[in-house]
């Protein structure tokens, strides 16, 4: 019913990202709603258990029941997995695509757990009320049961897109193969869908329940639809965005540049990110999430992408006039969240683009606003010129840290951090890049004084 | 990592609990003995608890013989199992206006075995003036724990939705296809027996 949905299925891969942070105060509501939501929706699953179930009698009745339990929490959490990757606006901007895709990947591990698990106490179960072997109850159970066999197939694929996105494989596998055996997802929701309704103890002669079942179901199927093919279709349409120019800003990192009609429409804020669907052979299938390297201006819009994977490479090859499809504005990593006068701003390698957007746009008097730029080499340091320029103009700080950390040491400790930035603990800080780094600047950063819900961050992982 | 321990132990904690506020046994007195070994304890089982399932099930007068089949097998184990699987075949399921059929001026007519892919369904109907007034099933499959709670849902939908259409123009109940359709086809049968 949804395997066509185009779009990616996670954001946490690819080039520059997305946002939600920790501890923010502005958004801090939708999160907790979310996650109500999601709670609630689980207790009412219990509670149609807790109805249906009149006692739980020897060990068979603890495996079959646990077993129910189990499968229907799963049937539940695959449609809360999908939800939270379908693009609701009110999702990703109050919970941020990045913390999005922390819980889907984090839940994902969760619904394969509980899917196997409720096969394994299924048969288990059975097996010992009819006192017969394991073994001869699967048999049992597949042919003999609407619908199993189909289920059976379900979990395998779910165990296999777990296995694949476990983290010991995954960075193994392109990002494409990867992305595109996450479809199987939707194929296993639909094959496992039947056996709930014809086999559901829980389900067999409750109309309200299998409606509900239904409900969930198609609604999650509807806002996929929705969200993840008309709403682009409908941006397309109305943006008809088109790339411009393609510019090399350092060695593998290119600057794209897309006309769009209505740009105003959007309400774009520096900072946030689209996902962007080149409508190239070789690259339409997918939609990666770039962040605007400059503020928007009236009639055109920047990325900028280093070469990370097969999709950001073949980004090299695009030629001005190629069609694009966008979603977006997406993220929170904004001016929205800054709290106080001054600002700090850090960047690590690529991580640069969406804080190049902040350091240009965000309101700050001069002397308030200051960026700290990692790069590797001083070849790597993109849009050296423009931060300069932007620099002398706004009368912001602009540092450098060049060079291996062999040779230049760390320059993210507590010590360096107070040294660079004077009255470090009064700014609220913006740190963008590799995950390495952020792991290591925002314990300093807290070490160094800075409260947790000032620090706002945005990783990026390839 | 300590997140994904913490969710393990969560979940089976939540279970484990959720599973031990149920009633572990049917008649709290009877339990013990019935479970470990003696037969006839295991009997008293499952007929102490045969009213209160089929009158949750809304079936009406419901044969012990066929609820111990339900719910026995959880608690009574060896011999107290095997006995009421055996005995219920024909009557173990009641209709609605079944216990009508002996009055006077009224006429049961039986339909034809309908196999299904978990086994026979049998229906009869009682007939009053043209008039179905009762749906009895003779057989329907109950040979696992899982046929038996499927049609002891679906049966007693099917009579009345039998008995509302007067026809076997009746909707399946789902998550019962196939007892559905045989009891469809049956009932057609009967009907087609009677003339109707």
């Amino acid at each position: 019913m949804i395997t066509d949905a185009p779009g990616d299925m996670t954001s946490d891969v690819s080039s520059d990202m997305t946002a939600g942070m920790t501890g923010d105060m502005t958004t801090g509501a939708i999160p907790a709603a979310a996650i109500s939501a999601i709670g609630a929706g689980a207790v009412a699953v219990l509670g149609l258990w807790w109805a249906n179930t009149p006692a739980v009698v020897g060990l068979d009745g603890w495996l079959t029941g646990a077993g129910r339990i189990t499968g229907l929490l799963a049937g539940y959490a695959i449609t809360v997995l999908l939800a939270l990757m379908a693009r609701i606006p009110v999702l990703e901007h109050g919970v941020g695509s990045d913390r999005l895709a922390r819980w889907h990947s984090m839940g994902g591990r969760y619904v394969v757990c509980l899917a196997v698990s409720h096969t394994l106490l299924i048969i288990w179960g059975y097996a010992v009320t009819d006192g017969t072997g394991v073994v001869s109850e699967t048999v049992t159970l597949n042919l003999t049961y609407p619908d199993v066999l189909k289920a059976t197939v379900a979990v395998l694929l779910l165990v296999g897109v777990g296995i694949v996105s476990a983290r010991a494989i995954r960075p193994r596998l392109r990002y494409e193969t990867w992305f595109h055996l996450h479809f199987y997802t939707y194929l296993a929701a639909w094959l496992a869908f039947g056996h709930v309704l014809a086999d559901g103890n829980e389900f067999i002669g409750n109309r309200p329940a299998q409606l509900a079942w239904y409900a969930l179901y198609i609604g999650v199927a509807l806002v996929l639809v929705w969200y993840r093919f008309l709403t682009p279709i409908r941006q397309a349409l109305l943006h008809r965005f088109t790339v411009t120019r393609v510019i090399e800003e350092a060695p593998g990192v290119i600057s794209i540049h897309i006309a769009g009609r209505r740009l105003d429409k959007l309400k774009i804020e520096p900072g946030q990110f689209f996902r962007w669907r080149f409508l190239t052979r070789g690259l339409w299938w997918s939609a990666n999430p770039y962040s605007l390297s400059a503020a928007p201006r009236r009639s055109e819009l920047r990325i900028t992408v280093k070469d990370l994977g097969d999709h950001s490479r073949g980004l090299a090859r695009i030629r001005p006039g190629t069609r694009v499809l966008a979603e977006g504005p997406y993220g929170s990593f904004t001016a929205r969240r800054r709290t106080r006068r001054k600002v700090l701003l850090i960047a690590g390698g690529v991580g640069i683009t969406p804080l190049r957007a902040l350091f240009e746009s965000i309101p700050a008097a001069p002397g308030d606003l200051t960026l700290l730029y990692r790069a590797r080499t001083s070849e790597d340091l993109v849009f050296r010129t423009e931060l300069e320029q932007i620099s002398a103009r706004r009368g912001t700080g602009l540092l450098y840290c060049v060079g291996p950390r062999s040779v230049v040491g760390d320059p993210f400790t507590p010590h360096s951090l107070t040294a660079l930035v004077p009255h470090l603990p009064d700014h609220d800080v913006y740190v963008c890049g590799p995950t390495g780094m952020t792991g290591r600047v925002i314990p300093a950063l807290r070490a160094a004084g800075v409260p947790r819900r000032r620090i706002h961050h945005e990783s990026f992982e390839f | 990592m300590r997140r994904a321990i913490f969710a393990v132990i969560v979940t089976a904690t939540g279970l484990v609990l959720l599973l031990s506020f149920k009633p572990h046994n049917v008649t709290a007195a009877a339990e013990r003995p019935g479970v470990v070994s003696d037969p006839p304890a295991g009997d008293a089982n499952g007929q102490a608890e045969a009213p209160a399932t089929s009158g949750k099930k809304g079936t009406g007068t419901g044969k012990g013989t066929a609820s111990g089949t339900d719910k026995g097998k959880g608690t009574a184990s060896g011999a107290g199992k095997a006995a009421p699987k055996v005995t219920a075949s024909p009557g173990s399921w009641s209709g609605d206006g079944a216990s009508l059929g002996e009055t006077a001026g009224e006429k049961v007519v039986g339909g034809a075995v309908a196999d299904t892919r978990f086994g026979p369904v049998q229906v009869q109907l009682v007939l009053s003036d043209a008039k179905i007034t009762g749906v009895q099933v003779l057989q329907a499959p109950q040979e696992s724990r899982r046929d038996f709670s499927i049609n002891s849902e679906a049966l007693p939908i099917l009579d009345q939705e039998a008995l509302a259409a007067q026809s076997a123009q009746i909707d399946t109940v789902s998550g019962a296809t196939y007892t559905s359709d045989g009891y469809v086809q049956s009932l057609q049968s009967a009907l087609d027996r009677a003339g109707l």
